[in-house]
């Protein structure tokens, strides 16, 4: 018999709530291209991208602290196949530790060749050092900013 | 006090494939569904309550498709409650099933699930939509690219080639070849595992789990029903839980809890499985292990978490054949989620294999002598993990 | 069969703010919590557990629970979840304590209004295979049931009306739905819910009073499909009555409470509640209404909450029904003995049922 399959597609948008401490960090990167992170006051840690409280500690973060431009890569990945929704491969992108801060953000690492992967791999090492460059057109987002290997 | 016991009493699984556009979404979670009962050699009528094992409703395309699950778990008028931890989910609920009966809530219940991974366009797209929308899912992030900065972050650690993950695929294909339920069975080779294209460096085709379609299904009962009935039982020993930070960025960097490259929290969780079971030393305890791996690099940061291995240690073990079919502590004798992944029931299937193990009747993957056996679920984005220990 | 331990609540909080505050949702659940484990005069290393339940496409995250480890308290903690519904997520919490595995549990559930949609997000929820193409929403499921009633009971469309004009006024919603006139339902808002629980070891080592003990709890679901449904009638309610009553010793349920939350979408749906719960039976539906018994401050004290029909929280009213009903037993003179009951739905026309008695006394 006939097996008969359907094409169906979800189409929901949503309005999301960034909260006051969000809100903050994206309209610095967005008016003044500085990126913030906020203190936990128990463990001194601060936390890039900035969290309202720690989930370590379960206590509100305190103050304000600039982070970077300068950091060091914490994590990587290049990405060769093309996902339905995400952008044209290859790109590469990961997490950064920016001086000043305690944990990773994210964000797209460019000036890279990733055509001979293995090359690329060594020059995005763990441990690398990178610098934070700002897009000239800013809309308060993670990809207002990306990282490149420090020169 | 002593804790209640619980037994496993059936389990089924279908032979999983990548499209069953033969069975419609229910009618897959009906296929084990008879295959558990029969194994239990009960009735639908006999089962007094279900969970309900499904992940992100977005996989499936039906929202709390779990409603539409009733009937093919003969649940109509019964109590019903549905489970979801992303991957570990098919783990989870069989722990919450067991919640039921040591509760004193009932004495014989059903877990099911299916998934038919295979008729979502891009399952990656899905997953993209797990992390928060104020700061990581702007990134393309996936569980691929996610498992794959673990495995940077690991080699960097320890030091692990391509190759070493080649050999997770390699062994584990060859453990599937032994298993008529896998998914993908054909052997391979290094070669043929370092000749495949990349998708997120290092990460290539064939060190990535398949979209699969199937269902899977487990009966559980209290001791006394199954003393009252003299029925064959796999005992459940050890159950653990333990979750991780959702933002993966805060696990790198300084004091932090929990390292990327680790699965800290799958290792906590077995800690509480193993205490509750009586497990002090699981190298020479443990016979046989069922570890959620989608990726060839993730098994072995979970065989450590699992303390199978110490911390780096598993790459070396691993290469000289210690968790093969016939090596000392066989690791993902079915293939493993390396070779199947329905996701709602993947992390259930794990257990239902270790289950099997134990009890003996594994078929051609069988590992000789097995009486204890772990299994595990990892789900969200390498964040709630989910253990347990099956004794026979 | 009774459960291995007694359980009660010891601690909540409902967050249900009254204007969008621009919190998101990670912050919001942070101070519930925290607001929750004051009120039980606990930190979060008492919590052995955590269960929580949310909806994937009322949130827009494709595993809505993630978002609870750090907001909750979850971190190096163990977490379950369960999407199927708000109450779902109580059951679990307390099954845990009563394997004696655990001695706390932390239950969460919340229900954002980010989405542009509700209705649409719910018409995800009708099955591709045959009902899809359907304006399928929760609304429409109700007016759906509210037709078999009005078929069934002569008359319901009144004493549909007179039920909910006697409760007072609380607006002019409209649901523009057949059957369902306007005041009869309320607009979803964002809310949130925790509650704890715990055993009675627990509560007695650490001196602790006013506690909601969990008497009785069934709960179970209706068959998938509309069509293989008497909407009139809820025997999966019939089933979770038949376990939480018997649990709870209720034999008389019309004078058995002190104070019930039933679930309110609209008024047929708490008439066939109360119908089948055996608090207000059909034949006596009109007299009671005449008599006040659902008014505010009437005889059956029938959700002195308000009810979703004063603020509706979608997805997570029926834990806050849980809530309103414990605290209601909690804010009782110790002495009386006391008994609050608690009905949570959810899907379509009520596909799941929960009923949960809490009483003063352990």
């Amino acid at each position: 018999m006939e097996l008969m399959t359907r094409n169906e597609a979800w189409n929901i948008t949503y309005r999301h709530a960034l909260g006051e401490t969000a809100s903050y960090f994206y309209t610095e990167i967005r008016d003044n291209k500085k990126i913030f992170g906020r203190r936990c006051a128990t463990s001194g840690r601060v936390l890039v991208p900035p969290r309202a409280f720690s989930d370590q500690t379960l206590k509100p973060t305190t103050d304000w602290v600039e982070v970077g431009p300068g950091g060091v890569i914490e994590a990587f990945t290049m990405v060769y196949e093309d996902f339905q929704g995400l952008p044209p491969p290859p790109y590469a992108f990961g997490y950064v530790m920016l001086d000043g801060a305690d944990t990773a953000l994210g964000g797209f690492f460019r000036g890279v060749d990733l055509s001979n992967s293995a090359e690329a791999a060594k020059k995005l090492a763990v441990g690398t050092r990178v610098t934070t460059k700002f897009a000239e057109k800013r809309i308060g987002d993670v990809l207002d900013f990306w990282f490149e290997i420090a020169g | 006090m002593t804790n209640p016991r619980v037994g496993i009493i059936g389990i089924g699984q279908s032979a999983f494939r990548a499209r069953r556009d033969d069975a419609s979404y229910p009618d897959l979670v009906r296929e084990a569904v008879n295959l558990a009962l029969a194994d239990a050699q009960l009735e639908l009528d006999d089962i007094e309550a279900i969970v309900y094992s499904l992940s992100p409703d977005a996989m499936v395309g039906i929202g709390n498709a779990e409603r539409l699950g009733v009937d093919a778990v003969g649940a109509r008028n019964k109590r019903f409650l549905r489970i979801n931890t992303g991957g570990a989910t098919g783990i989870s609920s069989v722990a919450a099933a067991y919640y039921h009966i040591a509760a004193g809530a009932c004495d014989v219940i059903m877990t099911a699930g299916a998934d038919k991974v295979g008729e979502c366009g891009d399952s990656q797209t899905v997953l993209n939509k797990i992390w928060d929308p104020t700061y990581e899912r702007s990134l393309p992030l996936g569980t691929i690219t996610m498992l794959a900065m673990s495995g940077i972050r690991y080699a960097h650690k320890y030091g692990m080639s391509e190759e070493d993950m080649a050999g997770v695929v390699v062994k584990n294909r060859r453990h599937a070849s032994l298993n008529p339920n896998a998914h993908l069975s054909k052997q391979t080779t290094i070669e043929e595992v370092m000749t495949s294209r990349y998708i997120s460096w290092p990460i290539k085709l064939f060190d990535c789990c398949p979209q699969s379609s199937g269902g899977g299904a487990i009966v559980l009962a209290s001791e006394k029903y199954i003393k009252d009935r003299k029925l064959d039982a796999v005992w459940i020993t050890g159950v653990g839980h333990c979750s991780e930070s959702y933002y993966l960025g805060d696990r790198m960097g300084r004091g932090f809890m929990a390292d990327h490259a680790d699965a800290h929290a799958l290792g906590e969780s077995f800690k509480r499985a193993y205490k509750m079971a009586g497990i002090t030393d699981p190298q020479k305890q443990v016979h046989v292990a069922e570890l959620y791996a989608p990726f060839s690099n993730t098994e072995f940061h979970s065989i450590e978490a699992a303390g199978l291995s110490g911390l780096g240690q598993s790459v070396p073990e691993l290469r000289a054949g210690r968790f093969n079919i016939g090596g000392e502590i066989p690791v993902n004798a079915s293939g493993g989620t390396l070779c199947t992944n329905a996701i709602a029931v993947t992390a259930m299937i794990r257990l239902a294999e270790a289950a099997l193990q134990v009890r003996g009747t594994a078929g051609g993957h069988q590992v000789k002598g097995a009486r204890v056996g772990i299994a595990s679920g990892n789900g969200g984005d390498h964040q709630f993990f989910g253990t347990m220990v099956v004794e026979a | 069969m009774p459960l291995n331990r007694r359980i009660g609540v010891i601690g909540s909080a409902i967050s249900v703010p009254a204007e969008p505050n621009g919190q998101s949702l990670e912050e919001l659940l942070y101070e519930l919590v925290q607001s929750a484990l004051r009120d039980a005069h606990l930190t979060i290393d008492d919590i052995d557990g955590i269960i929580v339940a949310a909806n994937d496409q009322y949130d827009g995250r494709a595993i809505a629970v993630m978002a609870a480890s750090g907001s909750v308290g979850g971190v190096d903690r163990d977490i379950l979840s369960t999407p199927s519904a708000s109450d779902h997520a109580f059951v679990m919490g307390v099954l845990r304590v009563a394997t004696g595995q655990y001695r706390t549990q932390l239950i969460v559930s919340w229900s954002p209004t980010e989405v542009h949609s509700i209705a649409e997000a719910q018409r995800l929820a009708a099955d591709p295979y045959f009902h899809r193409r359907l304006p399928l929403d929760d609304m429409a499921s109700f007016s759906l049931q509210a037709s078999v009633l009005d078929s069934k009971v002569a008359g319901a469309e009144q004493i549909a009306a007179d039920f909910n004009a006697s409760r007072g006024s609380v607006g002019s919603h409209q649901a523009k739905r057949s059957l369902i006139s306007d005041g009869m339902s309320s607009p979803p808002v964002t809310g949130a819910v925790a509650l704890i629980v715990a055993d009675a070891d627990f509560i007695a080592e650490h001196g602790m009073k006013n506690i909601a003990w969990l008497k009785g709890m069934g709960w179970a679901t209706e068959t998938g499909f509309l069509g293989d449904r008497d909407l009139s009638t809820a025997p999966a309610l019939e089933a979770a009555r038949d376990q939480a009553y018997g649990e709870a010793g209720i034999t008389d349920p019309r004078h058995a409470f002190n104070a019930l939350e039933i679930a309110d979408p609209t008024p047929y749906q708490s008439l066939i509640v109360l119908d089948v719960l055996g608090i207000s039976k059909r034949a006596d539906w009109e007299k009671d209404i005449a008599a006040g018994a659902f008014a505010p401050g009437g005889k059956l004290n029938f959700n002195p909450s308000g009810g979703a029909r004063a603020a509706n929280p979608v997805f997570c009213t029926g834990l806050r029904s849980i809530v309103e009903a414990a605290n209601h037993v909690r804010g009782a003179a110790s002495s009386q003995a006391e008994f609050a009951l608690a009905h949570a739905a959810s899907g379509f026309a009520m596909q799941y049922h929960g009923v949960f008695i809490f009483g003063t006394q352990n």
